[in-house]
C-alpha cells in the first residue's frame, strides 16, 4: 500500500467520543417491525431471505414459490418460521403480512405487485420492474396511486450508504467536467439454472429467451446503468446497443456478449458492456471528469487525479491503494463496516451487507414511517378524504433513500429499449413521451 | 346548532403543525410534526368575532372552554438531511412511545388577556395538564386565537418546557462524528387549525 506520507483515519477512530467514560450511551433504536412475505424462492428470493435475516424489525412471516422443493428448501434452511404458500395469491390474503418482496421472473411482477397493492400490500418488486413498458407503466401507475404503501424497485443501489456517500462528491464537481462513464459487468456463468423437473427447468431457465427476458442488459445491466443516469442527474436519450451469442449456444436466443452506448445530454456518454463468457475484473464502473476519476467496485471507491488537478487537503489521510501505475485515493463511507471486511484494494465484497441488505432496510424503514403515518393521520381524521391524507403525507420524508416507482419507471424503459437495441442491432432513441404516465 | 349547545371545534389535517426546538452539544436540532388530534369545547356564549375588541360572551375574562389535544409521538419526525430514523427512535425511546404512544394535554383554565384590536388574533393564557411519557405535568402558556375564514380558528402557541421536569433524560447518542448531548431545555412550537362541527 503506498501511503504518501500521510496516515490511515477511519471513520470508526472519529467516531469514538472524547467523554465516553462517563457518557451515558443511548442504544440507537430500530423502527417498529414489518411483517413480511416472500414471493419467488429462487436464488435471489434466498438471498433476499438471507438479508432480511440480518434486520432485526424484518421478520418473514410467509413464504410463496408455485415450486414444492423450492418452497422446501427456503422454508426449511432460510426461514422456518415462515408459513408456506404454493400460491401468492394466498399470500396477499395473509392479514399477517404487511409488505412483500417479489422476487419471481420479470415478466411476472406486473401481475404480483398490482394484486399486492391491491390487497393493501407494501411492495418492493425486484429490478426491471417489466419486461413491457406497457406492464411497467400498469406497476408504476399503481404504486403512484397507493398513497399508503410504499412501493419500492429493487434499484438497489440508490440505498447503498457508499453511493450516497459518492453522490455529493461528484455532484460538487471534485471530478471536474464530467466528460463520460464506463461500466461493465464481467461473468464466467453460463446463466443456466438446472433442476431433475424438466417443466421446471424450462421455468427457471427465463432468462435465456427473448421472449421472457430483457437480457443482459434488462436483468444484469439495469443496476448500473442506473447509478449512472442517478449520478449524471440525467436520463439518457439514445442507446445503440450490441449483442452477440459466442460461447453459450445451448438452445437461448439472448446474447451472452452486450455492448451498448448510452448518449446522454451534453455528449456525455456511457459505455456499457457485459459478458458471461469472461469475468476478468467482475463488475465496476468508472466515472471520467477533467480532473479526475472514480472507481465504483462492490461497496468502495477510489479517486484519481489527474495530472496538476487541484487537490482538496484531505488527501493527504486517506487511504491510498496502488492500482498498476495509479494510485487510487479511497473514498469510504461507514468505515466501520469497511474495516470489517478488509481495507485492501484487492479485498473483495465479503460482508453480509449487501446491496439489497441496505435496499431492504430502507424499504423496512420507510414502511414502518409510512404506515404509522396513515394510522395516526386515520386514527384523528379518519379515511374518507385520501386528497387530505395525500396533502398530509406530502411533509413526510422517506426515513432512508430508496427508488421510487419514478426512478423504477425510468430504469426500467431504459432497460428494455437497451436491450430491444441489442436485439434489433440498431441505435434506439429514448424519446420524452417513453417515460410519460 | 340548537340553543344552548356548546361550540365543538375539531381538528383539522391541514394548517396543523407541530415543532420542536431543542439544543445540543453539537448543534441546535429541530423536529416536525403536522398531525395533532382532538377538540375544543367553547361554552353556548362564546362567540369569537375578530372584529370585536372583546370576546362575546366572556364578561369576567374566563372563557368557558374544555380543551382536549393529543400527538402521537411517532408522527414527529426529526428534520434532518440523513439519520432522521436513529433520531425519532432516540426521541421515542426517550418519551416511552412503546408505553405512552400520545402526548396529551388537557385544558383547566382559560382566560382572555383582553383588549383585542380589530383583525389580529385573541391573546389568551392557559393552563392545563400536560401528559409526556406517563409524567403529568400542570403547565401554563399564552395562546392566541385567530379567527380563519370557513368557520374554522387557529391556535398558535410557543411552549417551553424541559425534558427532565417529564422525568425524559436528554439524550446523548453516540452516533455521526461522536457523543451529541441534548440539552434539557426545548420549546414547542404549535399551530393547530380547528373547524367547528355542523
Amino acid at each position: 500500500m503506498a501511503m504518501m506520507g500521510g496516515v490511515e483515519l477511519h471513520a470508526d477512530d472519529a467516531a469514538k467520543p472524547a467523554a465516553s467514560a462517563e457518557a451515558p450511551l443511548t442504544k440507537i433504536p430500530v423502527g417498529p417491525p414489518v411483517k413480511y412475505g416472500i414471493i419467488g424462492l429462487g436464488a435471489w428470493g434466498r438471498e433476499v431471505l438471507k438479508a432480511l435475516a440480518l434486520l432485526p424489525n424484518a421478520p418473514v412471516v410467509a413464504i410463496c414459490d408455485n415450486y414444492p422443493s423450492s418452497l422446501r428448501r427456503a422454508g426449511n434452511n432460510d426461514a422456518p418460521k415462515a408459513e408456506r404458500f404454493d400460491d401468492y395469491q394466498k399470500l396477499l390474503a395473509s392479514k399477517d403480512v404487511q409488505a412483500v418482496v417479489i422476487a419471481t421472473p420479470t415478466p411476472d411482477h406486473a401481475a404480483m405487485t398490482l394484486a399486492a397493492l391491491q390487497a393493501g400490500k407494501h411492495v418492493y418488486c425486484e429490478a426491471p420492474l417489466a419486461n413491457s413498458i406497457e406492464d411497467a407503466r400498469a406497476i408504476a401507475s399503481a404504486a403512484r396511486a397507493a398513497i399508503k404503501l410504499v412501493f419500492q424497485p429493487g434499484l438497489q443501489e440508490r440505498s447503498h450508504p457508499q453511493r450516497h456517500f459518492l453522490l455529493p462528491f461528484i455532484r460538487a464537481g471534485a471530478l471536474g467536467e464530467i466528460v463520460m462513464a464506463r461500466a461493465q459487468s464481467h461473468r464466467n456463468n453460463s446463466w443456466v439454472s438446472s433442476s431433475s423437473d424438466p417443466d421446471h427447468e424450462k421455468a427457471l431457465n427465463w432468462r435465456l429467451h427473448q421472449q421472457t427476458s430483457t437480457g443482459l442488459m434488462g436483468e444484469i445491466g439495469i443496476h448500473q446503468i442506473d447509478a449512472v443516469t442517478w449520478f449524471f442527474k440525467e436520463r439518457p436519450i439514445a442507446v445503440t446497443g450490441f449483442g452477440s451469442l459466442i460461447h453459450w449456444k445451448d438452445g437461448r436466443d439472448v446474447a451472452d456478449t452486450v455492448q451498448g452506448v448510452f448518449e446522454y445530454p451534453g455528449g456525455i456518454r456511457l459505455v456499457y458492456d457485459a459478458t458471461l463468457c469472461n469475468s476478468f475484473d467482475k463488475d465496476y464502473e468508472m466515472y471520467y471528469g477533467t480532473q479526475s476519476a472514480v472507481m465504483v467496485r462492490d461497496a468502495k471507491a477510489w479517486l484519481f487525479y489527474e495530472a496538476g488537478a487541484e487537490l482538496g487537503g484531505w488527501e493527504v489521510y486517506a487511504r491510498k491503494d496502488d492500482f498498476y501505475e495509479e494510485t487510487g485515493i479511497a473514498l469510504t463511507a461507514n468505515a466501520t463496516k469497511q474495516t470489517a471486511i478488509g481495507t485492501s484494494a484487492t479485498a473483495g465484497n465479503k460482508t453480509p451487507f449487501t446491496p439489497v441488505y441496505y435496499a431492504l432496510k430502507a424499504f423496512t424503514a420507510n414502511v414502518g414511517q409510512l404506515a404509522g403515518t396513515v394510522k395516526d393521520y386515520i386514527d384523528n381524521f379518519g379515511d374518507d378524504d385520501p386528497k387530505a391524507l395525500a396533502e398530509s403525507l406530502k411533509s413526510l420524508k422517506p426515513y432512508e433513500p430508496a427508488a421510487t416507482w419514478r426512478d423504477g419507471l425510468d430504469a426500467t424503459v431504459v432497460a428494455i429499449k437497451a436491450n430491444e437495441s441489442v436485439v434489433k442491432q440498431q441505435k434506439v432513441t429514448l424519446d420524452k413521451e417513453l417515460f410519460d404516465l | 346548532m340548537p340553543a344552548g349547545a356548546q361550540t365543538r371545534y375539531n381538528s383539522q389535517p391541514q394548517g396543523t403543525s407541530v415543532k420542536v426546538d431543542g439544543t445540543s452539544t453539537a448543534h441546535d436540532w429541530e423536529m416536525q410534526g403536522v398531525l395533532i388530534g382532538g377538540y375544543i369545547e367553547f361554552g353556548p356564549a362564546v362567540k369569537w368575532d375578530a372584529s370585536q375588541p372583546v370576546i362575546g360572551g366572556v364578561t369576567d375574562g374566563k372563557v368557558p372552554a374544555k380543551v382536549y389535544s393529543h400527538i402521537a409521538v411517532r408522527s414527529i419526525h426529526a428534520k434532518v438531511e440523513h439519520g432522521a430514523d436513529i433520531m425519532d427512535g432516540l426521541m421515542q425511546k426517550a418519551l416511552r412511545a412503546e408505553e405512552f404512544s400520545q402526548i396529551e394535554y388537557n385544558l383547566t383554565e382559560m382566560t382572555f388577556k383582553g383588549p383585542h384590536t380589530a383583525g389580529t388574533p385573541f391573546a389568551l393564557d392557559t393552563t392545563g395538564n400536560l401528559a409526556i411519557g406517563g409524567v403529568t405535568n400542570k403547565v401554563s402558556f399564552p395562546v392566541t386565537l385567530e379567527v380563519l375564514e370557513g368557520d374554522k380558528i387557529k391556535i398558535s402557541a410557543t411552549v417551553p418546557l424541559k425534558m427532565t421536569a417529564f422525568h425524559v433524560d436528554p439524550p446523548a447518542p453516540n452516533i455521526g462524528l461522536g457523543l451529541m448531548r441534548c440539552g434539557d431545555d426545548i420549546k414547542i412550537l404549535i399551530d393547530w387549525t380547528l373547524k367547528a362541527k355542523k
